[in-house]
């Protein structure tokens, strides 16, 4: 599975099946709901493309509490979706971000690196006991079954969003996902969410991911942090 | 050792491990006993793992110092460390006050303050242990053990960078801020490269190796360096990532890595320069690490150094550094609030 | 920048070693830009929370004021890195327990916030050391009530 992959398609704006919408944070206008101030200014650049979504069945099924939380979450996108802030991004969302990532894959290790924000995670082999800590980007333990890579990925923090809908789920949550090449060039990648504080039953997504295959692929360098500064801190700079 | 049970070991008067050992680390053709370098598929040595590089010996020698320690300045380094580790971890008196407003203590890093309880460091237990030496610094040229004068050009360039800033404060604006406080990267030149130890804590790296790639991770700030083996076309001139583009070959047993295209901002950079690592398995819990800084623009003559890595028995943990950094927004805040202390004071 | 001069031990204890330790050039966060070496504090106070976060940990307590009333403090404490390679786990750490910190307030006075230069319970013991003073969290003695999703001790 060595390699540069990407997912192609509109999941990370909407892992749910979706119709375009104007902007990903709306507030109400004279006529019909408009995008917020915040966003207004990137036009279509901001406007949300249509997808089939990759959530099998179609909706994620959230317990009630759980989608009010994610509506919450859609009214104040740009102050809460930590990609916003560069943030790491969790799994299974780097899987889908709009970045590439490589496969580093040995007989004693399996090591994805991804270019959002330099994510990584170091996919375990052996496992190693219950997470330690929680984190951004969890533990992952992997193992194969016949020619499918599994992983069980657990010891989130519960910050993490799964796209930039506010699709969300909390520090319980479970991904199991299992990747699976169906040729030379591509992988299908199921994910299976479990979180019982969040969702009434376990839920899977599935989508295919592809190999880079230009002359001199690699992955670039975005370290975001720098870019979010004035974002972040531009309120403490010293007089203008 | 485990620092818990090297401060219980030393609290009940047990000897720790005896602090002159002899050397794991030996160049390739000088494998002892029956120890075979294991090898990956490909029959290249195998360099993977997980490694810290973190040592009592510093980058540069100190002066008055050899090259090599003599075994009682090894026990007085060594020794020295875990004294004070052992000191410092000593219970406090419950009725302490406050401490010393400005501070008395020496033992800090910038101001004349205790900072820190001593649990916050981890700087390594040992000195550096190459071909069986125990060395006085990393840097082996010149043969100094310092690093070499800066060339007229880069003075230039650092005045000019100076003046630069001199129009600012240090704490007006974030990117004025050392890259390490932004989480831009690890402070010193962890991921590098070169990859140093910093000093301070989490020295530790993840090393994955394929035919065609080596990946090596360095736990701060979670930084991935990309080696691909092979001999390509290097980045135009104006991309400069932040660990560079490296290519690297076996040569022999060796992992030779050539980078160039250094970012700005690092610590050991230019447009020319270029850094070249060397990578050897040298024991089962050992690699040893080579590195040499060739450039003209910035440095008289090229330096160079080695480092010892040491099997690290443990994980690495994310070091998820700006999703948590309350600290730039506390400097960044706090020198605001004291501006409008003094603008406060100065008007009354 | 100057190179920074860290020197452990030998000058403060009298041994005859010296080991000079030259931190980086481009150096960890500066003590000095965030903290006021010029505002001293003590503290006491029980944990209510702890964010086990880097660059560094933050361990709020709970602090009674003269008039009744109470303030929650922010200690800033070491990489939980470190901490958890010397056996120490946020979920050990024992929420409720009463600690005694002295260090040096915010350089933003309006924060209460302060970095953590010793953090001890109130029998002395280096909190960062673990209930045991040697990195182990050992006997339940100690703990106060765990925060959810425990049980990793």
């Amino acid at each position: 599975m060595n390699g540069i992959w990407q997912a192609l398609g509109n999941s990370h704006w909407d892992i749910e099946p979706h119709q375009a919408r104007a902007a990903l944070q709306m507030v109400p206008g004279p006529v019909v709901p408009v995008p917020a101030p915040e966003v207004v200014a990137f036009g279509a650049i901001g406007a949300v493309p249509p997808g089939m979504g990759i959530v099998l069945g179609g909706e994620i099924p959230y317990l009630p509490g759980a989608l009010a939380i994610r509506d919450a979450n859609r009214e104040n996108w740009v102050t809460l979706d930590p990609v916003v802030k560069c943030y790491l991004p969790g799994v299974p969302r780097a899987t889908y971000m709009p970045f590439p990532f490589q496969i580093f894959q040995s007989e004693s290790a399996f090591f994805i690196t991804y270019e959002y924000a330099g994510a990584d995670r170091n996919v375990y082999l052996e496992d190693p006991g219950p997470p330690q800590v929680d984190a951004w980007m969890g533990q992952s333990v992997g193992h194969w079954e016949g020619d499918t890579f599994v992983v069980e990925a657990s010891g989130f923090n519960g910050q993490a969003w799964l796209d930039r809908s506010g699709n969300h789920a909390s520090y319980q949550l479970r991904v199991t996902e299992r990747y699976t090449m169906t040729s030379p060039y591509h992988m299908l990648y199921e994910a299976t969410m479990e979180d019982p504080s969040t969702f009434s039953r376990p839920w899977t997504i599935r989508l295919p991911l592809y190999k880079h295959i230009e002359d001199g692929a690699r992955i670039g360098v975005f370290k975001c942090a720098e870019f979010v500064e004035e974002l972040l801190y531009g309120q403490y700079r010293k007089s203008p | 050792m485990r620092y818990s049970a090297l401060v219980l070991a030393i609290a009940l008067g047990i000897a720790a491990e005896g602090p002159v050992t002899p050397a794991a680390a030996q160049t390739p053709s000088q494998t002892s006993g029956d120890w075979v370098v294991p090898r990956t598929a490909d029959g290249h040595p195998d360099l993977q793992g997980n490694w810290s590089n973190a040592t009592l010996t510093p980058l540069q020698r100190p002066s008055g110092r050899a090259a090599i320690l003599t075994a009682e300045q090894v026990i007085d380094i060594e020794q020295g460390r875990e004294s004070v580790v052992v000191e410092r971890s000593v219970a406090s008196d419950p009725d302490r006050g406050a401490p010393e407003a400005g501070g008395t203590n020496p033992v800090c890093i910038d101001a004349p303050t205790t900072c820190y309880n001593e649990v916050y460091i981890d700087p390594g237990t040992r000195v550096a242990v190459v071909n069986g030496e125990p060395r006085s610094s990393l840097v082996t040229m010149p043969l100094n053990g310092r690093i070499p004068p800066l060339s007229d050009e880069a003075r230039q360039h650092r005045m000019e960078s100076s003046q630069f800033n001199s129009q600012f404060g240090q704490t007006d604006h974030p990117e004025l801020r050392p890259v390490a406080e932004r989480c831009l990267v690890s402070f010193g030149s962890n991921a590098g490269p070169p990859m140093l130890p910093n000093g301070w804590y989490n020295n530790n790296y993840t090393i994955v190796q394929t035919a065609d790639h080596v990946l090596i991770m360095a736990e701060m700030v979670h930084d991935a360096r990309i080696i691909r083996i092979g001999d390509g076309p290097r980045l135009p001139g104006h991309m400069r990532p932040w660990l560079g583009d490296s290519w690297g070959h076996w040569e022999g047993d060796v992992l030779v890595v050539e980078t160039t295209n250094l970012h700005p901002l690092q610590q050991y950079t230019s447009e020319s320069m270029k850094v070249t690592e060397r990578f050897s398995r040298v024991a089962e819990d050992a690699l040893l690490y080579e590195f040499r800084i060739d450039d003209p623009t910035t440095y008289t003559e090229p330096w160079a150094g080695q480092v010892p890595m040491k099997a690290l028995d443990d994980g690495l943990y994310e070091y998820a550094c700006h999703e948590g950094n309350y600290s730039m927004s506390n400097v960044l805040s706090g020198a605001r609030y004291q501006d409008r202390v003094e603008v406060d004071v100065s008007r009354n | 920048m100057t190179t920074k001069i860290l020197m452990y031990g030998a000058l403060a204890f009298g041994t005859a070693a010296f080991l000079a330790h030259a931190a980086p050039a481009v150096g960890h966060h500066a003590f000095g830009a965030e903290f006021d070496p010029d505002a001293p504090i003590r503290l006491q106070g029980k944990i209510v929370r702890v964010e086990w976060v880097n660059p560094h940990s933050w361990i709020h307590i709970e602090v009674a004021n003269d008039d009744g009333t109470s303030r929650v403090w922010m200690v800033e404490g070491g990489t939980p890195n470190v901490l958890q390679r010397r056996g120490l786990r946020r979920d050990c750490l024992p929420i409720g327990s009463e600690l005694i910190v002295d260090g040096y307030q915010a350089k933003d006075h309006s924060l209460p916030r302060a970095n953590g230069r010793d953090v001890t319970f109130t029998d002395g013991r280096k909190f960062f050391l673990g209930s045991s003073g040697t990195g182990a969290p050992e006997d339940g003695a100690e703990r106060g009530s765990l925060e959810a999703g425990g049980g990793r001790c």
